[in-house]
């Protein structure tokens, strides 16, 4: 048994230390529209952080600055230490990002999705790529899968074999935008498993981005919420099943609450 | 569709173009590819006309090599020529610029040489000669007929009369008159001579009744017939003709370059005048013409060729005129 | 003002692209069976569009050539009129046009998609460079095929030539005569000069289809737009470069 603050290889079991994540007042603008502003957390090594926020509040392109896909205007994003905007962190630290329609790549096979990456860095030889194409496969169950091509894939399906896609790099850090968005219920339970399951067994720092109030309630080590590009709390899930504050309260209590005075506010 | 079977179809495609390149290459350069083959030859030019890189070198029509390269080489053009290693070209062989119909291109014609000559080396120069081309053939032929023109033109001004002063003919005409009771007196001299001349008596009576003579005459126009003949059926033979007219060959030559025929023919023209004056000033009498009968039978012969000669010149060519003129003042 | 930057940018990032590219070749051995797959895309299901077109392009040129040039007896000067607008012009010219609108358009759409359903955002978080994988195997590929296209372009055009010079009465030029006059006048650098240009028109239109392909914003809808503005970019340059090219060549 490995303490938290070691990430299991999935794969070979060896354990490499799990790695956090730093925002220190970071803000971004996409010309005169300001998406972030001075954002400042700390995912620590080890636990499955959770960002809620209504759509449109800029938690994706939060995640993207994680990852170095967005350049933040001003303020500084860390990876393990590292800059987050220099290229080369993302050789040194194993990320992998679950994307929200999963960017699966269209042209290949699932097992060929999972296999570029390992490829293309000549981590093993063919046959033990296909050890681990087909674990990673396994551990989502998608073993009938492998010869199919993304399109003719469920939505659900597509965000396991992303999930998948990702395992196989074998990530320090994963991260996930809107894993369970689309998904019916039954799939969205299964998806947030899977990530309880990869953060227990594997030790894999997780940032998920979800608006799923239950999903982040079940899983979430913390939670953060972020409303018009502020962040407006960290807490512990317990402590966001009766929100004081009442703009989270109006976000996490859903409004068609008629009750709820804010809705006939909205109403009149 | 296997990546396998695309990736051999690629290749067969690859290859294929790869193939391609290379044929076109070899078929359009004649083999250029391989520059190296061949030896060279230089031929200089005063004028290389249209002759260009890549013209064909041939040999009594046969191909044996390529213009390699041309250029000035002080004061004359040169032209390198690239020879098939297999053939030899004998020593004394001579290159002429040929041209291949009135728009086509030019080419480097190498005429055989003579046998057991030893042949040029690799780099050597070979002989040249200008060629004919239809400009300087034209040329000639213009100045000769200039020529012609000059000298029956003095012909015809004697016999005609020039500037308002009479000619042969009406002096001829006012000697008759003048003198018809003397020509009356005479007329029956006449017919005693026309009866030596019927027995052969005498110069004129020899010219008329001897039948070599006239033989000869014929035999002489038969050969400038064929000459003629010759003259138009190509331009080469045209040349020829004018190279040997302008070299003095040939009767024709002889008469217009020819120094002491130019004098004789002069000299005849002189002659005539001289008689007509003559004749204008009353000196001399019929008799004295009809004494020195050879005298105005020339005259007569003379007169009636140039005549034709001026006829034929009027509605001919130039290739034709020198055959009508040829034909009719021999 | 605000367009010029945006040309200004878009050239800019394709330079980089280039620059990227060039420095990812010593994978390019790694990346065989990608290359063979775009060789194939490019090259092979190019050819039979590039050669019905040459042949009627050859056709049509002997056709006019034979109607103006019979009227003052030079017809048999066809095979060089044909032979010679094939090989420095038309054959190349064609292949290009070609290359845009049939894989240019293919290019362009795929890796706009790819952008836009955050495939290539995938590559990078994946340390993958696009440039590596997606560009430079196609940049490659056109380079090895163009060359080849444009062979086959020029030879189809020229028997197309021929056939027509043949069949059409009041042409009826011996197909021997024609060819004599082609191989007269048409020397292997006129076909080589072609050939260079063909490689840079490739070239050229596989790097602008990449670029604007790459830099694609925005949702589906953009997909189109990126096609669009990468296959007139790509004509457009074509015809300039055309000009340049030609004169560089001579």
């Amino acid at each position: 048994m490995s303490d938290c603050h070691q990430t299991r290889n999935p794969f070979t079991h060896d354990e490499s230390p799990a790695v956090g994540v730093k925002l220190e007042h970071v803000s971004k603008n996409f010309g005169a529209l300001a998406v972030l502003k001075d954002v400042s957390l700390e995912v620590h090594p080890g636990e499955i952080f959770v960002l809620m926020g209504p759509s449109g509040s800029g938690k994706s392109v939060l995640l993207k600055h994680i990852v170095g896909l967005e350049l933040p205007t001003s303020g500084k994003v860390s990876v393990a230490g590292l800059d987050a905007s220099d290229p080369t962190t993302r050789g040194k630290v194993r990320m992998a990002l679950v994307f929200q329609a999963g960017a699966l790549f269209n042209s290949l096979s699932v097992y060929d999705n999972l296999a570029l990456y390992l490829r293309e860095h000549r981590v093993t030889n063919e046959a033990g790529i296909r050890e681990k194409v087909m674990r990673a496969l396994q551990i989502l169950s998608l073993e009938n899968a492998a010869r199919k091509s993304p399109s003719e894939l469920s939505g659900g399906m597509r965000k396991r074999v992303a999930i998948a896609r990702a395992l196989v790099q074998e990530p320090q850090l994963l991260l996930y935008d809107e894993p369970t968005s689309e998904l019916d219920p039954v799939m969205s339970a299964t998806i947030s498993e899977i990530i309880a399951t990869l953060k227990d067994e594997y030790h894999v720092t997780s940032f998920v981005v979800s608006h799923d109030r239950s999903l982040a309630l079940s899983i979430a080590d913390r939670v953060g919420i972020l409303m018009g590009g502020r962040l407006l709390t960290v807490a512990p899930p317990a402590a966001l099943r009766e929100p004081t504050d009442p703009q989270i309260a109006d976000f996490l209590n859903p409004l068609i609450d008629v009750k709820n005075p804010r809705f006939k506010q909205l109403e009149a | 569709m296997t990546t396998k079977e695309n990736t051999a179809r690629v290749g067969l495609f690859f290859l294929l173009g790869v193939a391609l390149i290379w044929v076109t290459s070899e078929t359009l350069s004649d083999g250029k590819a391989i520059k190296s083959r061949g030896y060279p030859l230089v031929a200089g030019f005063d004028n290389l006309k249209e002759l260009k890189q890549g013209d064909d070198v041939r040999m009594a029509g046969v191909k044996i090599g390529s213009v390699q390269e041309t250029r000035l080489a002080g004061r004359r053009a040169e032209a390198v020529l690239r020879i098939d290693p297999v053939v030899q070209i004998a020593g004394d062989a001579t290159a002429t610029i040929g041209s291949a119909g009135l728009l086509g291109t030019n080419y480097i014609a190498i005429d055989l040489g003579s046998a057991g000559v030893a042949p040029l080396a690799a780099g050597a120069e070979i002989r040249t000669a200008t060629s004919a081309d239809l400009n300087t053939i034209m040329t000639q032929l213009g100045e000769l007929g200039g020529k012609l023109d000059g000298a029956l033109g003095s012909i015809g001004e004697v016999l005609k009369g020039k500037d308002g002063q009479p000619g042969m003919f009406q002096r001829l005409d006012a000697l008759l008159a003048e003198n018809s009771s003397k020509v009356d007196a005479t007329l029956t001299n006449l017919q005693q001579v026309t009866d030596k001349l019927n027995r052969g008596e005498g110069t004129l009576g020899k010219l008329i009744n001897d039948p070599r003579l006239h033989d000869e005459l014929l035999a002489a126009a038969g050969d400038l017939k064929a000459a003629t003949a010759e003259a138009r059926t190509i331009m080469t033979s045209a040349q020829a003709i004018v190279d040997r007219v302008k070299t003095g060959q040939g009767s024709l030559g002889t008469l217009i370059y020819d120094d002491k025929a130019g004098q004789d023919l002069k000299a005849i023209a002189a002659n005539l005048k001289d008689v007509s004056d003559k004749l204008a000033k009353g000196e001399g009498t019929l008799g004295k013409l009809i004494n020195d009968d050879s005298l105005f039978r020339e005259a007569q012969g003379t007169l009636r060729k140039a005549d034709r000669a001026l006829d034929g010149m009027g509605d001919s060519g130039p290739i034709t005129a020198v055959g009508v003129v040829a034909g009719a003042l021999f | 003002m605000k367009q010029l930057i945006a040309i200004l940018e878009g050239i800019g990032s394709t330079v980089r692209m280039l620059v990227r590219a060039a420095g990812f070749v010593p994978t390019l051995p790694r990346q065989l069976p990608r290359f063979m797959d775009q060789c194939y895309q490019i090259g092979y299901t190019t050819l039979p569009i590039v050669s019905v077109l040459s042949f009627f392009i050859g056709s049509v040129l002997a056709l006019q050539a034979g109607y103006s040039m019979e009227s003052f007896g030079a017809k048999e000067f066809i095979g060089s009129l044909v032979g010679l607008s094939m090989a420095r012009e038309l054959g190349p010219m064609m292949v290009a046009i070609l290359l845009a609108g049939r894989v240019g358009s293919a290019i362009a759409a795929e890796l706009a998609s790819m952008k836009v359903y955050q495939e290539v955002d995938a590559l990078v978080t994946m340390n993958i460079p696009p440039e590596r994988i997606l560009v430079l195997p196609r940049l490659a590929a056109v380079l090895v095929m163009m060359p080849v296209l444009t062979i086959i372009a020029n030879l189809v055009g020229w028997f197309g030539g021929a056939i027509v010079a043949h069949s059409v009465e009041f042409i009826a030029l011996d197909p021997e005569k024609y060819f004599e006059t082609l191989r007269r006048f048409t020397k292997f650098d006129d076909v080589a000069s072609g050939l260079v240009k063909a490689e840079v028109f490739g070239f050229v239109v596989v790097t602008i289809c990449c670029s604007i392909g790459l830099n694609t914003r925005g949702g589906p809808r953009e997909i189109g737009a990126a096609v669009t503005k990468a296959v007139v970019v790509s004509l457009i340059l074509i015809l300039v470069l055309d000009y340049f090219l030609t004169k560089a060549l001579m």
